[in-house]
């Protein structure tokens, strides 16, 4: 019984050394990191936002209730799980691979991600996709992915989404375009699908 | 075995965790600085009285903000590696900082890096913004409702308790 104790007490001391080198900044976000580090270190410009649901919740109270915007801004990310989002510029075309972003793409080919926006333009390689998860009827989440030549934007949103909301992220940061996301496009309407 | 090697035996598993705790010294704001300084073979300019200011600026805010550090360089030879300047930061803050934007821009020699910890009601937020060879970095806690208490004073003083339409 005393060598059990004597075990016990040791392992739970070596359970402080795993502890310790724990990272605790895991991103939903299902880019490998080691694709995030290769993007990050051919890019010339990087943007990457990682707010988890405590830090919205933080910057939440911060959004004047007086203000309709930032009101409506605070009414949408009070009820968000989390907003991710990594932007790469490249000063020229080929700096990432295809592959990447293919893989990253089949990672949302699942049920509760339903396409939206769809669109190939084969004459300038630009490529957007749009995906909204659906959980039981509603709208638990957005995936955006833009790739373009010397561009790539990934943006994931997590938690209930209303469409007619998205307007109101506009300020933060790396989230303007979200803003021109059509209104109109439903999750259960037909995705837009454009292959020039 | 013999209930006398139960003592010492206690007292080495009890002080393994504290030892390897503890060996994480030279982290967080000071080790930040500290490994910038020897990195890019620079000294930091110190805020004279930060510490008073600090205090200040706690009871001014109602416990709004606490624990303002800040650090200047201003000779930061360029370019610098952003993603060296990231590792360093993010290693050296230590556990429970997480980051919440990384903006760098290699042709404007621009880095920003936010780091947050959550304390409980509070918040502790890090920055780094290196713009040329200008380097600061701010570390200070935050109390949202508090601040927020105070920053609404102003705004009513200034007359600015009007909502604002843009």
């Amino acid at each position: 019984m005393k060598d059990r104790m004597f075990v016990l007490i040791l392992a739970m001391a070596a359970l402080a050394l795993p502890a310790k080198s724990q990272s605790s900044s895991a991103s939903p976000l299902t880019l490998p990191p080691a694709v995030e580090k290769e993007l990050a270190a051919h890019a010339s410009d990087v943007t990457e936002v990682t707010l988890n649901k405590s830090m919205l919740g933080f910057a939440a109270k911060f959004m004047n209730d007086n203000d309709k915007n930032e009101a409506a801004a605070r009414q949408l990310i009070d009820g968000l799980d989390g907003i991710y989002v990594r932007d790469y510029e490249f000063d020229k075309p080929g700096e990432y691979s295809m592959d990447d972003i293919e893989n990253l793409r089949k990672q949302f080919d699942t049920p509760e991600w339903q396409p939206m926006v769809r669109e190939r333009d084969r004459k300038s390689g630009d490529t957007t996709d749009v995906l909204m998860k659906v959980v039981n009827g509603q709208s638990q989440g957005m995936f955006v992915l833009d790739a373009e030549p010397k561009e790539l934007s990934i943006v994931l949103i997590l938690g209930p989404i209303r469409m007619d909301q998205l307007g109101a992220l506009k300020g933060l940061g790396g989230l303007g375009n979200l803003g021109n996301i059509p209104n109109g496009v439903t999750v259960k309407g037909k995705a837009k699908d454009n292959d020039k | 075995m013999r209930p006398w090697l139960w003592i010492p035996l206690c007292i080495v598993a009890l002080l393994v965790p504290v030892i390897v705790l503890a060996g994480g010294a030279g982290l967080g704001f000071d080790g930040v600085v500290r490994s910038i300084e020897l990195r890019y073979n620079t000294r930091a300019t110190r805020i004279p009285f930060m510490g008073l200011a600090s205090l200040v600026a706690g009871t001014v805010t109602h416990g709004g903000v606490w624990g303002v550090h800040v650090a200047e360089f201003e000779q930061i030879p360029t370019p610098v590696d952003g993603q060296e300047l990231d590792r360093i930061v993010t290693e050296k803050l230590g556990e429970g900082w997480q980051q919440m934007i990384r903006e760098t821009s290699r042709t404007r020699r621009e880095q920003t890096l936010i780091f947050s910890h959550p304390e409980g009601s509070r918040m502790g937020l890090f920055i780094l913004d290196l713009e040329g060879h200008e380097l600061d970095v701010v570390q200070v806690s935050v109390d949202p409702d508090h601040l927020n208490q105070s920053i609404a004073q102003y705004r009513h003083l200034h007359g600015d308790s009007h909502p604002r339409s843009d």
